[in-house]
Parts: structure tokens; C-alpha cells; sequence
């Protein structure tokens, strides 16, 4: 049922009054005496604009709060004069640790700064003469249709935790849209490289499925990060990194590139949270390490699954560049989790025995 | 006048592009990063700030720098020669592919954020170096 006011407004007199009075011009004006703290921000480099940073500061910045938020559970804006009665919100989602990213605040206005528009951005004509085989071509389109999820998915996952998220956290919660922006463009960009001048989707992958399901239905903001942020957009920036590296064409060179440096911001957003995280709580350590165990055994399925790996092949001339291009991604994400202080990963992670086959095969 | 490539002086000249093209780099956005080119022996470092270039110095240590891309000369002469040749570097000579492929360019850093910073300002630094193609350059 939806939420019904306590009140009936259009029908109490102590309301109806107030109304009558401001109308015969008797202004009470309380909300002009009671300001919050004066501020006088101005954009540190006028060149960037006025960012989140430059208006960050005393108690209307994020140092002051505290690691549990217990005095605000509305709308209200953080710095803002909280009125007794505010309704909460219900959100479940009140300690800083659990968000935060110092980082996070210039991510989001980077998000905006370096934003482009896959309609008019990307060159698409290019793609009229693509200058690579049909079988190539195949495998973009059937790695596209993964991106596609992949984008869609990530939407839903921030989505999912936005709202859920105290309003004190409003950098966090921006972050987060920026996210969703970002992801719906994923989506938007490979669905129309897979279309492109008579093309087609390819097949759905269950593997990547139960992957993206692992990272969906996770039980907490932190695990939901280190397994979308962290792990899956190193993935989804070296899958970018390896697209433009294998163009044969500029539109593949831009869209490859784009991808690569948006899913660098999730990353960064990961490590900076995860990090963040772990220090101010370490005993989630052991869960945290846990959910990535469970996200990487998903991994490996989609890694390994032909509607991946297939498609990898045609586009890297071979087996043997495929393994090493994962080794090498592999190898970045494990120096990400180190920097995360998630430790070593690389013995418990079942991506290493994976990779080690692949190698051994390889050769 | 020609500029020599490699030198410091070459460097300079695309810092100053970085102002006469601004549009361009605005388009890009942000990119903020100071990071390193080793050629041979000579290690250059290259300051961005916002959407600009605001230095560009000779440098001993890496630790002051997010990220380094170290070649040999000939390869970066070769990635130069193809920025000139073809208005901006082909798929096969762009700093992401020489650095992803066959690892003929190296991505070197001391940390995974500061090494996470080519990839987010990926765009911005190829423009930066596909400047070149407005500079009379000797090779």
C-alpha cells in the first residue's frame, strides 16, 4: 500500500488558518531567521567550474559525519536545519564506511566532464566498411550482446542501492546515478554496434547470467561494490582495452576506448570504497573475500564459456593471446584487490587455476 | 620551426597545443594526472591539469608520477611517425594498443589507482600525442 500522510492538510484548521493568514500577508518568516552555516564557496579552479570538493567544507562537507548516521533519516539535506517530525525514509543504509570513497565526489563530476553521446559521438559510417571478415564480425556482435547485459545489469545493481542509501550520503547517491548513467550508455552504444547496418544480437550467455545474478542479489552495498566495481568492470575495462586494440575500423577504436575509460571510473570507485571499508572495519575482511570467492567461481564460467571466449578468439587471431590476455587482466585486478586491502588474493581465487590451465593449454 | 623527437622541447610544443586546440580537450574532459614517458635513457614528465597541459620537465623519479609508459625510441619514433603520417596514430601505433598487445609499450607504476589513471584519461592523453601532427617534427 502506498504511504499515506499523517495528516489531512486540506482539511486542518490549525493549517487551514496558517494558509489565511500568509494570504492576508502576515509572513511568519521563521525559515529566514533560521539559516544554516554561512558559506562562501567559489570554485578553487575556475577553469573546472564549482565542484562537490569546493562546496565540501564545514558541516556541509563529509568529514564531520559520523560513522553511523542516527540523526537523519529524511529527505533533508545534509547541512540543512532538520525541524522536528521530519518522516523517515527508511533507509537501511547509514554507515559512512559502508559507501564511502574520497574519491567518489571527483568521479562523479569526472562522470559529466567526460561524457560523450553514442548517437552522434561514435563513427558509425565507419562501420559501412568495417575492413574485417564476417566471421569477425560475428564475434563483436556476439560480445556486444554480452556488454549489453552487462550495462542493463549494472544499472539495476546501482539502482538497487541507491535508494536504500541515507540521504547525508548524497555524493555517494550521485555517484550512483552517475553510474546508472553510465551503464545505460554500455547498453545503449554495444546494442547499437550489434544492430549497425543489418546486424544482429548474438546468443545469451547463462554463464554471464549467473555471474551478473551473483553480483545482483548481493547481501550488502560492500559485497555488491567489490564484486560490481572491482571485479567485474576490471573485466569489462580490459574487454574495452582488447576491443580497441583489435579495431579494425574507428568506430571499434572509439567504442573500445570509451568503454575502457568508463569502467575505469567503477574501478576506481571500488578500490577508493572497498578500501575505505575494510580499514574502518576490518572484520569484514573475511566477507568480503568470501562474496569475490563465490563472484570469481562465476567469472570463470563466463570466461570460459564459448559465447566469450569464442568470440575472443576470432578477434585476437588465436588461442594463445586470449590467455594471455586474461592473465594479464587477471594480474591487474589482483594488484586492485591488493590495493584495496583485500591482501593477496591470487591463492585463494579460483580465477588462478583457471588461468594456469588456460596457459598450460595455451602452450 | 622543427622540433626534434625525442626531446623536451617536443614535449613543450604539445603542451602549447594543449592550449591552442582547447575545444578539443575540453570535449574530452577532465584529465587530471602527472605521468611519465621513458624514452631510452630520458624519462619526461607531463603534468595535466583539468583539461590542460601545465608542465612538461625532465625527470629522475618515478614515484612522483601516477603511471609511466616506457618503449624503446624506436617504437615511440614509429608511433610518431604514424601520428604524422596518418593525422593522429592508427589503431595499430594508439597507446592503448602498443600498451595492450604483446606488451611492446610498458604501463609501469608503483600503484593500482595511479596505473588505473592512463585508463580513465585514455582519450585525452592520445590526443595529447596525436597533437603532433600539427608540429613540424624530426624524427
Amino acid at each position: 500500500m502506498s504511504y499515506i500522510a499523517p495528516k489531512d492538510y486540506a482539511a486542518d484548521p490549525e493549517i487551514v488558518a496558517k494558509i489565511l493568514r500568509t494570504v492576508s500577508g502576515q509572513l511568519e518568516l521563521d525559515w529566514m531567521k533560521r539559516v544554516g552555516e554561512p558559506a562562501a564557496f567559489r570554485p578553487s579552479q575556475p577553469s573546472r567550474g564549482l565542484t562537490l570538493d569546493d562546496i565540501n567544507q564545514g558541516g556541509y562537507g563529509p568529514d564531520k559525519l559520523p560513522e553511523v548516521i542516527r540523526h537523519n533519516f529524511s529527505m533533508a539535506p545534509r547541512g540543512a536545519l532538520l525541524p522536528p517530525g521530519l518522516p523517515s525514509l527508511g533507509y537501511r543504509v547509514n554507515r559512512k564506511s559502508d559507501v564511502w570513497a574520497d574519491v567518489a565526489p571527483q568521479l562523479f563530476e569526472e562522470a559529466k566532464s567526460r561524457r560523450w553521446a553514442p548517437a552522434r559521438d561514435v563513427p558509425w559510417a565507419a562501420l559501412d566498411t568495417p575492413s574485417h571478415d564476417a566471421n569477425r564480425e560475428a564475434a563483436l556482435r556476439q560480445l556486444a550482446t554480452g556488454l549489453i547485459s552487462i550495462g542493463l545489469v549494472s544499472c539495476d545493481v546501482a539502482a538497487s542501492w541507491e535508494w536504500r542509501m541515507n540521504q547525508e550520503f548524497h555524493e555517494i547517491k550521485y555517484l550512483l546515478c552517475a553510474q546508472m548513467f553510465d551503464a545505460a550508455r554500455i547498453s545503449e552504444a554495444f546494442r547499437k554496434r550489434a544492430l549497425y547496418g543489418g546486424g544482429s544480437l548474438g546468443v545469451d550467455s547463462r554463464a554471464l547470467g549467473e555471474l551478473l545474478k551473483s553480483i545482483f542479489l548481493s547481501e550488502t552495498y560492500p559485497e555488491a561494490s567489490a564484486s560490481m566495481n572491482l571485479m567485474l568492470f576490471s573485466w569489462v575495462q580490459a574487454l574495452g582495452r582488447h576491443w580497441a586494440a583489435s579495431a579494425s575500423n574507428p568506430a571499434d577504436s572509439y567504442l573500445g576506448a570509451q568503454l575502457a575509460q568508463d569502467a575505469t571510473r567503477f574501478v576506481t570507485y571500488g578500490v577508493g570504497h572497498v578500501r575505505n571499508h575494510l580499514a574502518a572495519r576490518p572484520v569484514q575482511l573475511e566477507r568480503i573475500a568470501d562474496h569475490l570467492e563465490q563472484c570469481e567461481n562465476a567469472l570463470v564460467g563466463t570466461l570460459g564459456a564459448p559465447e566469450m571466449v569464442e568470440p575472443l578468439v576470432f578477434l585476437s587471431g588465436g588461442f594463445e593471446p586470449v590467455a594471455a590476455f586474461y592473465a594479464r587482466t587477471a594480474d591487474e585486478y589482483f594488484r586492485r584487490c591488493a590495493a584495496a586491502g583485500l591482501g593477496d588474493r591470487r591463492d585463494a581465487s579460483p580465477l588462478s587455476p583457471f588461468l594456469r590451465m588456460l596457459q598450460g593449454d595455451a602452450r | 620551426m622543427a622540433v626534434r623527437f625525442p626531446s623536451l622541447d617536443f614535449f613543450k610544443a604539445l603542451q602549447q597545443r594543449t592550449l591552442d586546440d582547447k575545444a578539443r580537450f575540453e570535449k574530452l574532459g577532465y584529465c587530471d594526472t602527472t605521468f611519465g614517458v621513458r624514452i631510452g635513457p630520458e624519462l619526461y614528465a607531463i603534468a595535466f591539469e583539468v583539461y590542460e597541459c601545465t608542465g612538461v620537465r625532465l625527470a629522475s623519479d618515478m614515484g612522483e608520477l601516477d603511471f609511466v609508459l616506457e618503449a624503446p625510441p624506436a617504437l615511440w619514433r614509429e608511433m610518431v611517425a604514424s601520428i604524422l603520417a596518418n593525422k593522429g596514430a592508427d589503431a595499430a601505433h594508439s597507446l592503448n594498443t602498443l600498451s595492450h598487445v604483446g606488451d611492446r609499450m610498458k604501463l609501469v607504476s608503483t600503484d593500482a589507482e595511479g596505473n588505473d589513471k592512463f585508463y580513465r584519461f585514455m582519450a585525452s592523453l592520445q590526443e595529447f600525442f596525436d597533437q603532433a601532427h600539427h608540429l613540424e617534427v624530426t624524427l
